[in-house]
Parts: C-alpha cells; structure tokens; sequence
C-alpha cells in the first residue's frame, strides 16, 4: 500500500462510524430474538408456511422482522463501505461507492418488504 | 495487474502472512471475512426466500431440505460467524469509549471465551433435539 494514503476513518466519516456502532447494539439485540425464536424456542420441529404466518400475525414480530432487515442492509453495506474504501482505487470513487451502495440497499429493503409480504397476510 | 502487486497482502513480508500476524491482526481479519461471509448470507437468505414465497408447497419442501443435518451444520456454522462478528464487534465499540484499549489481547481472550460458551450452548441445544440424526445427503 502506498505510504500516502488517507486513513479510512477519515475517507467513511463521524456519521457512518456513528450509526455503524447504533446499528450493531440494536443486531445483537435483534439477532439474538431472531435466532432464538427462529431455531431454538421450538427447536427439532419443522417450519412450515402456517408456523411463519403464526408467528407474524403478531405485530411485534413484523416489526422486529422489518427492522431487522433494514439495521442489516445499513450495517453490512457500510461495513462493505469501509472494507472498500481500505483500498485507493475505490477511495478515488467514492461518490460512486456511495451512490451504488445507497440504491443497492434502498432498492433490497424493498425486496425483502416485498417478500415477507405473502406471509404476513397468511 | 501483476501477481508481484498483490505482494503486500499475500506475500512473506506482508502484515498479512500468518506467522506475521499477532491477535490483534487475527482479530480484525476475521471480523471482516464473518462480516463479509454475513452480507453474502443476507442476499443469499433473501433469494431463497423469494423463492419460497412462490407458493406454499416450494416454501415447505425447502424447509425440509433445510432441516438435513448438513443444513443445519452449515447453519450452525453462520451462527458461529455471528457470534464471533458479535462478541468482537462489542470488544471494538468497547475500545472506541476508551475502555481496555490497553489491554486488546486479555479483552479478545474474554470475549473470546463468551464466544466459545454461547458456541457451546447453541451446538448442544441441537445436537439433543436430534437435529444431526438421519441421512446427511
């Protein structure tokens, strides 16, 4: 790597380090109902349509759901962003980095929106 | 691009061959690849499940190929990568308040040992619901 380039830290900036760290609080949190609720609440019985439909006619579920998509796609992408911006060549680019990360994960939250759907209505 | 301009990651001098690279180094190399193995997952776990969402039948025939114990071991295996992204994720945000910077390897190992218990846990939990028993291909 070339003696010269600039520190990461300055390149991804206070905000994202900010929400980089909010962000991965609230997953611990979120992970951990996901995969005990998920997998080991009921563990060794089969998941079927009508066990996810159950488990999503409650409000709290489709939130922690949804949410839980949204603090993923912001913490992995960012956390792509970073990795990224390790590497001068993506550091040149950085507007389009960041373009290309922000439509990727707006355009994927709608994607996962989109398919959880059928199994909220049951 | 040559293969000798890669010398810094891959090569014998790089901070990255392994007989050069100390806990800290060890640490930080894993968080990336669980974290990049992570956003993989989440595009992949995505697909499948628009897949599934197709009808009802593809969705519950894809639950049970998932419940093969191979499936579940590989599963297992990203809830590994979870926990470790996790408890080293807490020990860097502990550093970012100014605590245990000082003494980053002890905080690894303790951290590490969290790691190794919930690892512990979670595989007997499934190993005794019978999840590892039956055909695994």
């Amino acid at each position: 790597m070339s003696e010269a380039r600039i520190a990461t830290s300055k390149v991804a900036g206070t905000w994202a380090w900010f929400f980089q760290r909010l962000s991965a609080v609230l997953l611990v949190v979120l992970l951990a109902i996901h995969i005990y609720v998920d997998h080991y609440w009921h563990v060794g019985e089969e998941i079927t349509v009508d066990s996810v439909n159950e488990r999503l006619r409650e409000v709290t579920f489709i939130a922690i759901d949804y949410s839980m998509l949204g603090m993923v796609l912001f913490h992995g992408l960012n956390g792509t962003r970073t990795v990224l911006f390790d590497f001068d060549m993506f550091v040149k680019r950085k507007k389009m980095v960041d373009r290309g990360l922000w439509i990727l994960g707006i355009a994927t939250m709608i994607w996962g929106i989109v398919i959880l759907w059928p199994f909220i209505q049951g | 691009m040559k293969i000798s301009s890669f010398k810094w990651l891959f090569g014998r001098n790089s901070e990255f061959w392994p007989t050069n690279m100390k806990i800290g180094m060890w640490a930080w190399v894993g968080h990336r690849l669980t974290g990049l193995i992570l956003v993989v997952y989440v595009f992949m776990h995505l697909s499948f499940l628009t897949q599934a969402s197709l009808s009802h039948e593809d969705f519950n025939s894809l639950m049970e190929v998932t419940a093969q114990p191979l499936f579940v071991l590989m599963d297992f295996a990203l809830v590994c990568a979870v926990i470790y992204h996790a408890m080293n994720g807490f020990r860097v945000v502990l550093f970012d308040m100014g605590i245990g910077i000082r003494k980053q390897k002890l905080v690894w190992w303790i951290m590490m040992t969290f790691a190794a218990a919930l690892v512990v846990v979670g595989f007997w939990l499934l190993f005794d619901a019978g999840l590892f028993k039956g055909e695994w291909f």
